[in-house]
């Protein structure tokens, strides 16, 4: 028995009795305000982790079944292979020319949609006439369906009807089409991965440049005058006022274009398909190729897991940053 | 007008649907009335039978089926309303689903991961049979039954239907890769029709100066595979062995391949050819620049359209010869296949049977353009090709017909080598400089690797 003193109304001095078992200790846990804290958070976190672990979890976790299997798309009997199609991406050589080609796709994409998107976002800051019109019309590159502006720039990019060709040899900066300096943008190793990365550019330089536009719009006036009133210049006020205070926004920004860029399989295939000779070669290509096309699931997945000792570190990179920044 | 019944031997034989002509001076009474009764039935029979009355148990069910958008839009107009037809005559509700040829394995794969998907599905290019047989069904009662009708099948028509023996897979038709050149560009440096691939290069050797080079693709596309495989079999490379099971390219001929190719880019190509897909090379004979090039009818009709002066001067012919004299026309496979989980499997059977009863139609929609299988229907004049002065010459085709992989099957190793583009790849390597020896060790490297992880 336990004595409390009584604060209902009652006499001072009059004792309560409550029975204390150790059952009811037990329950008593469950019912502590912390315990509770905790269910109640756990449960609203359900939804998401119960998402995250379907979409996500669940298509990893296969696709790391199938790296280390024999699967292939018509063979639904697939064999334990270990580290074997590891072993057999790593013996192909046109494997490290699609890592190289892959990170440099990537990070050059990802550098030069910095360099435009903050010039664009910027500009599109200045009050203009017609601002909110040009607004729209930049993200017209992002919303089209991939397919139809790739195939127009394929056709823009044809070695022979070319139009940027035909723009360049009027201005008589190139010779006529046939001539040597007649440039096979599609055709000629470095030029092929340039056109390919420009072509991803384009697409996704405008969808930097709002994610930009966002953050900058997010910043307080009073600190920018404030700065200007100390006497900063532009790349002062740029670099040690604005940049840190909209770095999660850039980061989360960075962090879904390096992944979007990374695993772009669309703008390849259907300007190259990796060619000629592997110039072009990314590893979605060649894992679309050789797991899809070809049929060998276990050596495809293999390929496309290479990707993620890439993406994973960038990930973590960017992640820890932007933490350290919250806290 | 014949077809088959069954014999006493479980086989099948020819007959004459006619009344069989009976002498009366020896026949009695009641033996003339059997006789003339059962011919009587006979025809009735014959009858219903040659006009193909699809089966009772299918009518009322429907029947999706996949297909590619032909490279021949009228072709695909044609083939809907023809599949529309067949639906209402036997009552079959009929769907026709067409996407990309491109995109037709990814569509299979993730067909195959459901368990669930089109009644009958169609490879093309890409034939998935040696991969999918496990899940298809064994559709040997409709190849026999056709190969009778109309004469056997094609020997290449086996590497694109069977596997082990046992049709997976029907044969519809294979585009044929010609050579299409410009008789008044060769006629201007004293040459007329092509006969071998060394009149080829001479040709462009001496019409490339003057503007008009020739081209075939160093890309990774659909035709780069079919064109380098044509030089290749032309130079008497073979592939793998008959069995497909092991690789034969290594060779002296190989290496006379790619040192040929090399001499055709230098002396008649412009650097143009490594960014070319399928259609580039249409585009290139129709704007009057290319001299010849190498690619199906599609870029004949297409010039027809669009440049008819130069149309008048464009001619076509099968195939040229190797060193040898070796003649091998690489072309593109079209075949049906039916899921075992296809919900309607007799429907697919019998439509399958009725597209090759009406082949000629077929063939006609097409411009020419689907090259039978089977060896009866090359009797001609064949339709359009026939009636076509120019294109008559493709009539031949079935005797240089191959498929990738030749002299064996188009296994899944060598559904490999082709999706990974090594044999473009090699002759790029050569045409931008690299030594033939480089090369080889490469490519030959590369090749081996794929068919031990099949054997593997």
């Amino acid at each position: 028995m336990t004595q409390l003193a009584g604060g209902d109304g009652r006499s001072p001095g009059t004792s309560l009795s409550v029975p204390v078992s150790g059952r009811v200790g037990v329950q008593a846990w469950w019912r502590t305000p912390t315990a509770r804290r905790y269910l109640f958070g756990y449960t609203l976190l359900a939804p998401a982790v119960l998402y995250v672990s379907l979409l996500v979890g669940v298509p990893f976790a296969f696709s790391l079944y199938l790296s280390m299997s024999d699967a292939s798309v018509g063979n639904p009997v697939a064999r334990f292979v270990g580290l074997e199609n590891f072993k057999a991406a790593l013996e192909n050589a046109t494997f490290y020319t699609a890592v190289r080609n892959t990170v440099v796709f990537t990070v050059g994409a990802g550098i030069l949609k910095g360099l435009l998107g903050t010039t664009l976002a910027f500009l599109l800051l200045q009050p203009f006439k017609g601002r909110k019109v040009v607004r729209a019309l930049l993200v017209i590159p992002f919303t089209l369906p991939i397919a139809v502006s790739v195939l127009g720039w394929k056709w823009m990019f044809d070695s022979q009807f070319s139009v940027i060709n035909w723009a360049l040899s009027r201005l008589q900066l190139i010779g006529p089409y046939g001539s040597p300096d007649w440039p096979v943008w599609l055709g000629q190793p470095g030029l092929a991965l340039f056109s390919v990365m420009f072509v991803n550019v384009w697409r996704g330089f405008p969808f930097s440049a709002i994610v930009l536009l966002a953050g900058l719009t997010s910043v307080p006036p009073e600190i920018i005058d404030a700065a200007k009133v100390d006497g900063t210049t532009f790349m002062q006020r740029f670099r040690l006022v604005i940049v840190p205070m909209i770095a999660p926004i850039l980061f989360i920004g960075s962090a879904f274009d390096t992944v979007f860029t990374l695993s772009d399989l669309s703008i390849v295939y259907l300007l190259t398909n990796g060619g000629p000779d592997a110039a072009t070669e990314i590893l979605p290509t060649l894992a679309y190729n050789t797991g899809i096309r070809a049929g060998a699931l276990g050596r495809g997945a293999a390929i496309s897991l290479f990707l993620f000792p890439l993406l994973l570190p960038a990930m973590i990179l960017l992640l820890r940053t932007l933490r350290r920044r919250q806290y | 007008m014949s077809f088959q019944v069954s014999d006493n031997e479980g086989g099948t034989r020819m007959t004459d649907p006619r009344p069989a002509h009976v002498d009366p001076r020896t026949v009695g009474r009641r033996g003339f009335l059997k006789v003339a009764g059962a011919g009587v039935a006979s025809t009735s029979l014959l009858t219903m039978l040659d006009a193909r009355q699809a089966p009772a148990q299918i009518k009322g069910t429907s029947l999706r089926m996949l297909k590619w958008s032909h490279y021949v839009p009228a072709y695909d107009v044609w083939f809907d309303d023809f599949a529309k037809k067949w639906g209402e005559k036997t009552g079959v509700k009929v769907r026709v689903d067409h996407i990309p040829h491109l995109e037709l394995p990814a569509r299979y794969a993730a067909e195959f991961a459901a368990g669930a998907g089109h009644d009958l599905i169609y490879f093309v290019g890409q034939i998935l049979t040696g991969q999918y047989y496990r899940n298809l069904i064994d559709l040997s009662d409709v190849a026999d039954n056709l190969g009778k009708k109309y004469g056997g099948w094609l020997e290449s028509s086996k590497s694109a239907g069977q596997v082990g023996g046992t049709w997976f897979a029907i044969p519809d038709f294979f585009i044929s890769i010609p050579v299409l050149y410009r008789k008044d560009l060769f006629a201007s440096v004293g040459m007329g029709e092509p006969k071998t691939w060394d009149d080829l290069r001479n040709a462009a050797r001496q019409l490339k100066p003057k503007g008009h080079p020739t081209g075939m693709q160093f890309s990774h596309c659909n035709d780069a595979n079919h064109n380098w495989r044509a030089l290749m079999y032309c130079f008497g490379v073979k592939e793998t062995d008959p069995s497909g099971q092991n690789i034969a390219l290594d060779g002296k001929e190989m290496r006379e391949s790619l040192r040929f190719a090399k001499a055709l880019y230098d002396e008649g190509m412009t650097p143009e050819v490594f960014s070319w897909d399928d259609a580039s090379d249409n585009r290139f004979l129709a704007s009057g620049v290319g001299s010849w090039i190498h690619d199906a009818i599609s870029a004949f009709h297409s010039t027809r359209i669009t440049n008819p002066k130069v149309f008048a001067d464009t001619f076509c012919i099968p195939e040229v010869a190797g060193p040898a004299g070796l003649k091998w026309n690489v072309g593109e496979p079209n075949v049906w296949a039916i899921w075992k989980f296809s919900k309607n499997i007799p429907a697919a059977k019998e439509f399958i049977q009725h597209i090759a009863d009406n082949q000629k139609e077929a063939m006609e929609a097409s411009l020419g353009y689907n090259m039978p299988f089977l060896k009866e229907q090359y009797k001609k004049p064949m339709p359009y090709l026939g009636k076509d002065a120019k294109l008559s010459t493709l009539q031949d085709q079935e005797k240089i017909n191959a498929f990738f992989g030749h002299p064996g099957p188009m296994t899944p190793a060598a559904q490999e080598v082709l999706t990974t583009f090594i044999i473009p790849d090699m002759f790029t390597r050569v045409a931008r400089g690299a030594d033939i020896e480089d090369t080889m060790k490469w490519g030959v490297g590369e090749i081996r690797r794929i068919y031990a992880k099949h054997k593997g």
